[in-house]
């Protein structure tokens, strides 16, 4: 059985332990713009993490697809970014649907931290589960991230 | 070795000239204050000027994040605001959840200083080394939860905002700050905020925070995280949020102070009980920024009179506040109430007992409903209490009168009110009755921002009956009560300076602190070096306030706890004697190598390195 990252909006408190927790880990230092998950909050009754889905949520692969120089690829049912052939263009961060493929020198993306995801360790209202892909949970935060533009 | 964690500097921004500077600071100053509070209150010490008018341009708002504001620390994400208080003419500082303090610190600076006045409605933008002073004639008006909305579509939805609501512009002394719908609510900091035309603090921070070793930081937010998810209050707190104790304050302890503190017991209590009320009204849980145990509750009322309420509360303190001191146990409208003072940026525990004041009064006739425009009576608490509250936030008739507290409602009033105001320093007192908890009497005198349950937290061990390495404290008793009062004091200096929660003070208490504080920072300290630093930020707040010449004369309970018994309950027949309270200030002022006048000794200063 394949394993993901759900997210449980209904769960989440907008504490943003996890942001700091993924970005401690893969780089020992704090900066929520490089997390590779992002918990929004809007006004006092909506708090929710927006993680990677690796694109079994839909299987449209947006960023595999959209990447000019095919530096996204996918293995195992993981996208990961070719540092090599990265040219930093940007588009893969336009089109991702939640809004977690970064940028910094490269594109870069949720690892899973090789299969024990940071993240749900720190999540104490388990609003991010490590588990079976659980497509009803992506579209919650699809239409939540689509309420705010 | 430099130091890690903090950015190293310290932003001043003047209203006036609209010019900005950021100062740095070196590790002898973080040693000497860490952080947090103990940054905000050297700002205020050393940057008011004798006798300045809070409401003045002299007056200066100081901001700072805590040393573990940015960082995975559980519950580690608090940051405090000072400022020579309105209310009281003392040092206050009042620390919230909301997250600008780390914001601040990702923007480049530990600590903000604010001084000045702008010409015209105003708002301060700063997006790391980008510091301006913008219009704000549109904000101006608005309320708390507007302001950031209006902000965030404007600088988009990553800023953090703080702000006042129509309550700190109307200058009123119990005017809060707000942040998340979290508030910084006490002593009246929003009115210095509005006194500056200041509507909002907003801020941008994409810079790293760096700590001395992230791996072992990591390893010990995942240690506390188990700790946490074991505690018992852990899953009390996330169920009911801080009422979660209200019950037991009522039926074993009989303190919940009830009708301006006529009664010590509120009958109705079930009402306000979030053991009842919880299951219907909560629809989900919050948090402060980086807290893994989370007591805020989303409170939705779905139907009725008070349809569309939707607040971060109720909070134990507002169930005290707007529930029983004003003898008002319809929940629905406690929200109300506090959603009004939230979103008009009042204290809910200021405003609440403002108002169980004036219902007394009008209880004793000193008030009539001719002078109020309607029944501000027990038996209408539902009605009358958001009425009030809506009409004290836009200083509209009666509310008027109570718009800035209880002291100053009594002076107004005249007619023998102030024999019913209860304060200490012109601060309305949390939801602890005193008389039946001595020590924590004697920290509401010696508090320095007037009646407070957390500058001391003396409430815990008094109830508790053991606290650190005490056994077996009795809360009828005064004896050892002024040291105990007096270190607890130091305890919480260092947990407001390094950002975290009071409620975890049983997670972390002092001795833990170091080798969080040493992942973070390099910084190495002893428990004893870190009370030193609790000790000297304590002791800058009394040597201010003397300087003001508030002293110990200006510290004294008010007559309803010296006078009148605890009418009925487990509590009953308990007050605190004027020898009592006396003994216990005498004591304090041992313990503090203080002068029996309250101001400390040129000596002890000279000894905490306080210039």
């Amino acid at each position: 059985m394949v394993k993901m990252l759900v997210p449980y909006p209904e769960n989440c408190t907008g504490c943003r332990f996890c942001e700091m927790a993924c970005t401690i880990y893969h780089d020992g230092k704090i900066n929520h713009a490089d997390a590779r998950l992002q918990v929004h909050r809007r006004g006092v009754k909506v708090d929710f993490p927006s993680v990677c889905t690796h694109c079994v949520s839909c299987g449209e692969d947006c960023c595999v697809l959209h990447c000019p120089v095919e530096a996204i690829k996918k293995k195992d049912g993981m996208v990961y970014v070719d540092q090599e052939e990265c040219t930093a263009c940007g588009e893969c961060v336009e089109v991702c649907p939640f809004g977690v493929m970064r940028m910094e020198e490269k594109a870069f993306n949720c690892d899973l931290c090789g299969g024990s995801p940071t993240c749900v360790k720190f999540c104490p209202m388990k609003a991010i589960v490590y588990e079976e892909p659980k497509p009803e949970q992506y579209e919650k935060v699809k239409k939540l991230l689509a309420v705010e533009e | 070795m430099k130091m890690k964690g903090y950015t190293g500097k310290i932003l001043k921004v003047d209203l006036t000239t609209e010019k900005s500077h950021a100062r740095p600071f070196d590790e002898k100053h973080a040693r000497k204050y860490l952080g947090g509070q103990g940054f905000a209150v050297e700002i205020v010490y050393h940057g008011v000027p004798k006798g300045a008018d809070p409401l003045g341009p002299q007056n200066v708002l100081a901001m700072a994040g805590g040393v573990f504001d940015g960082f995975p620390v559980g519950t580690g994400g608090k940051v405090a605001f000072a400022a020579k208080s309105p209310a009281t003419n003392t040092l206050a500082e009042s620390i919230m959840g909301g997250s600008i303090g780390p914001e601040l610190r990702h923007a480049g600076y530990d600590a903000l200083e604010i001084v000045g006045k702008a010409e015209s409605p105003s708002y301060l933008y700063i997006e790391n080394e980008r510091i301006e002073v913008k219009d704000a004639a549109d904000l101006w008006g608005k309320d708390t939860r507007q302001v950031p909305e209006m902000l965030k579509k404007r600088h988009g939805w990553d800023v953090k905002v703080a702000c006042i609501g129509v309550a700190g512009e109307k200058l009123s002394k119990i005017a809060s700050i707000d942040c998340d719908d979290r508030q910084a609510g006490r002593a009246g900091l929003g009115a210095v905020m509005g006194s500056k035309n200041l509507k909002a603090i907003v801020i941008r921070g994409t810079n790293d925070l760096v700590p001395a070793e992230p791996k072992k930081l990591l390893g010990i937010a995942f240690r506390y995280q188990k700790i946490y998810e074991a505690a018992p209050s852990f899953i009390e707190d996330t169920k009911y949020g801080t009422g979660e104790f209200l019950g037991w304050i009522n039926k074993e302890k009989g303190v919940f102070p009830t009708r301006n503190f006529q009664e010590s017991v509120f009958a109705e209590r079930e009402k306000i009980d979030p053991y009842y009320w919880a299951p219907k009204y909560v629809t989900k849980n919050k948090a402060c920024f980086a807290c893994t145990k989370p007591c805020g509750k989303l409170f939705e009322v779905k139907s009725g009179k008070f349809a569309g309420v939707a607040i971060d509360g109720i909070e134990y303190e507002t169930l005290y506040s707007l529930g029983g001191a004003c003898g008002n146990s319809d929940v629905e409208s406690v929200a109300r109430a506090n959603e009004l003072c939230d979103l008009l940026g009042m204290d809910t525990i200021s405003a609440g007992v403002t108002i169980g004041f004036a219902m007394e009064l009008m209880q004793r006739g000193i008030i009539t409903e001719k002078d109020v425009g309607f029944k501000l009576t027990w038996d209408n608490a539902s009605d009358a209490v958001p009425r009030m509250v809506e009409m004290m936030g836009n200083r509209r008739g009666f509310g008027d009168v109570l718009a800035d507290g209880v002291k100053v409602a009594a002076k107004k009033i005249g007619k023998g009110a102030e024999r019913y105001a209860v304060h200490t320093k012109g601060l309305e007192p949390p939801a602890y009755d005193v008389r039946g908890m001595k020590g924590h009497g004697l920290a509401y005198m010696t508090s320095t921002r007037g009646a407070c349950h957390l500058r001391a937290g003396f409430y815990a061990p008094e109830l508790v009956g053991k606290f650190w390495k005490w056994e077996g404290i009795d809360r009828a008793s005064t004896a050892n009560k002024g040291f105990m009062v007096s270190q607890t004091e130091n305890f919480m200096c260092v947990y407001d300076s390094v950002g975290l929660c009071k409620f975890s003070r049983g997670f972390y208490l002092i001795a833990k602190l170091p080798e969080v504080i040493e992942a973070i920072t390099g910084l190495t300290f002893t428990e004893d070096e870190l009370l030193k630093i609790g000790e000297r930020i304590h002791n800058m707040k009394g040597a201010f306030n003397a300087r003001e010449g508030v002293t110990r004369k200006d510290w004294l309970l008010p007559p309803r706890i010296l006078q009148d018994p605890i009418p009925e309950g487990p509590s009953k027949g308990q007050k605190i004697s004027v020898e009592e309270m006396n003994t216990m200030l005498d004591d304090y002022m041992k313990a503090r190598g203080w002068t029996m006048d309250g101001v400390p000794t040129p000596e002890k200063l000279k000894e905490l390195d306080i210039d």
